[in-house]
């Protein structure tokens, strides 16, 4: 049980504007982030992790404010950003860098308990077999689900992924996004993921929201991710295709009305083919 | 084409200061010309400047020719003396057996007394050289990271670059000279010079090392809610600890070659034993005494590079054999006793 609460937030980089007043709440959900590279959604996820803090509004986890990198929010990052002369199992270790002290982590002198979640994570993960091997010589795939062991290890309340799948092969990408899933099901937190691929996202997300130019675009639930809204949301992108699911088709025009009807059936009709 | 010149002005002409040609390619030959006789006047002034400067050089240090020939006889003495013949099976060869001798007489290497064992000069060069490193190390280490850009921020770091550019500035040899009212003339003051003389330069190369590192491990790292001390050895100092290990195998090598210089001025060892057979005109000695120099500095570089290039897998060291070791250490000992690498 975790919730997250993002409050009238604005980030400014001098006279560029990177968010501009977004607010949203979520609590234990699989919320998936879209939108165009620089539209962002790195940002957004930054400042929710604490790693910068934005310039206006204010974050909240569970009515606390987050002002800094904190154990109990989980991120994992597109280029993993492990440490890859080690072995997965001292990465995924590292998670518990907050529980114990500087003398006692540098000897490797975590208590019986944090080496095992370690492993456990890693096991969710599907990699146990693997934990010690180094993850210079894992695959991408691999590397990126041992930086949601780490997360994991961080026994946290809120999990935030930045393209966790961006650099992954289609069949690698959707195994990450899977155990991705089950992490933040079996742990019962609340997850925050930006994606690029919308047939990925709609088929892991239970909501959906949109960001352009720093600004919210929508915020919809699982059945309401339309067309329209992936349009508006990426300009007239012939590439760009939204899986199809019973759920999305049917209500998906009638949920949004703001758009002619003439180019959501186009895009589906296109999906269908 | 143009009017052929005349006998005086031919000279002027060849020196470029001959007012002819009409079409401005023969113009710019006379200028090109003119030009070179310029350059020519400029080397020909380098030249009796720089004779006058060696000239007067030879004045100062008394130079004098016929003094190294009346000294022939005695340096074939000492080269005699430094290389003593002998015969092995009829062919004549260097008597080894007369540095044996010596380096076992004055125990230079080791030797077992009643039991216990008495190290020799040999292993008192390497242990200024092994405790000196080791001294140093943790200073290195935390002048190292401190001097980071990423670890203290930037105005502040340069205390610590300052410092260590200070500690560089200085020769080991001098750093000793410093040192002596502290410990003596002594081994234990090399070692003392040989620390402050690694915190300067290990700690440069831990800097450089660091200055390569990755954000994305940092980042994180510091995502997981570490403290800024764990952000530091878990995000930092585990992507460069390998390099860190490898530059230490490199700066003991370089130690080692320290110390023996260190030993010539007091710090002991065989710098010390070649600089009492030569104040005793001992060449054969003096010569057991080089031997061993070069084989304990070329012996130590061999296991440095090996286990360096075993660390940087990807890496390439420069590995050299065991004749291009011997080869070049004096040329290294004098470069790492002066300070330089």
């Amino acid at each position: 049980m975790s919730t997250l609460k993002v409050e009238n937030v604005s980030k400014y980089y001098g006279d560029v504007t990177a968010l501009e007043d977004i607010s949203f709440e979520i609590e234990d959900e699989f919320v998936v982030l879209l939108g165009r590279s620089g539209a962002g959604k790195s940002t957004l996820l930054r400042c929710v992790n604490g790693l910068t803090g934005p310039t206006e509004g204010a974050i909240y986890l569970n009515d606390e404010e987050v002002t800094g990198s904190r154990a109990d929010i989980g991120m994992i990052f597109q280029q993993h950003n492990l440490v890859e002369g080690v072995s997965a199992y001292l990465n995924s270790l590292t998670g518990s860098l907050s529980r114990v002290s500087m003398l006692r982590s540098a000897l490797q002198w975590q208590s019986h308990e944090d080496k095992l979640r370690a492993l456990e994570a890693l096991e969710t993960v599907g990699l146990l077999e693997e934990g010690h091997q180094k993850v210079a010589q894992m695959s991408g795939g691999q590397q990126q689900r041992v930086g949601i062991a780490r997360a994991l290890v961080q026994d946290p309340q809120l999990l935030l992924a930045d393209e966790p799948v961006a650099s992954l092969d289609p069949s690698s990408a959707e195994t990450v996004m899977q155990y991705l899933r089950k992490a933040a099901m079996e742990h019962d937190v609340t997850a925050l993921v930006s994606l690029h691929q919308v047939n990925v996202a709609a088929h892991f997300g239970d909501r959906f929201i949109g960001l352009r130019d720093g600004q919210k675009l929508f915020d919809v639930g699982r059945g309401e991710l339309t067309p329209g809204l992936i349009d508006d949301l990426y300009g007239s992108v012939e590439t760009v295709s939204l899986a199809t699911q019973a759920s999305t088709k049917g209500n998906g025009v009638a949920a949004n009305g703001q758009d002619d009807e003439a180019e959501p059936t186009d895009v589906e009709q296109e999906i269908e083919a | 084409m143009s009017t052929p010149p005349s006998k005086g002005n031919t000279l002027a002409a060849y020196f470029g200061y001959a007012e002819l040609g009409d079409s401005p390619a023969e113009q710019k030959l006379q200028d090109m010309k003119r030009r070179k006789t310029k350059r020519r006047l400029w080397t020909l002034g380098g030249l009796v400047f720089t004779f006058a400067l060696f000239y007067s050089s030879l004045r100062i240090i008394e130079f004098n020719l016929a003094e190294l020939v009346g000294q022939l006889d005695q340096f074939q003495e000492a080269l005699a003396a430094y290389f003593p013949p002998t015969t092995y099976f009829g062919v004549p060869f260097v008597d080894l057996g007369a540095y044996w001798s010596f380096i076992m007489e004055e125990n230079l290497i080791l030797a077992i007394e009643g039991g216990q064992i008495v190290w020799g000069a040999t292993f008192v060069t390497m242990s200024v050289a092994f405790a000196g490193t080791v001294l140093g190390l943790p200073l290195a280490l935390f002048f190292g990271v401190m001097s980071s850009e990423r670890v203290i921020p930037y105005p502040f770091n340069f205390l610590f670059r300052g410092t260590m550019s200070l500690i560089r500035a200085i020769p080991g040899l001098v750093w000793f000279l410093i040192l002596i009212p502290l410990a003596g003339v002594t081994p234990f003051t090399g070692a003392l010079a040989i620390m402050v003389d690694t915190t300067g330069y290990l700690g440069r190369l831990f800097t450089d090392e660091l200055e390569e590192i990755e954000d994305g491990p940092i980042e994180g790292i510091r995502s997981t809610g570490a403290s800024s001390s764990q952000i530091v050895t878990f995000g930092m100092l585990s992507q460069v600890f390998r390099q860190f290990i490898a530059w230490i195998a490199f700066d003991l090598e370089h130690n080692v070659r320290a110390a023996i210089g260190l030993g010539i001025i007091g710090a002991g060892g065989l710098g010390l034993e070649l600089y009492i057979q030569r104040q005793t005109f001992n060449y054969t000695e003096m010569m057991a005494c080089i031997i061993l120099i070069f084989l304990l500095a070329a012996s130590v570089e061999l296991a440095s590079q090996r286990v360096r290039s075993a660390l940087r897998e990807d890496d390439t060291v420069e590995r050299s054999g065991v004749i291009e070791s011997l080869a070049t250490a004096p040329k290294k000992i004098i470069a790492s006793t002066m300070g330089r690498r």
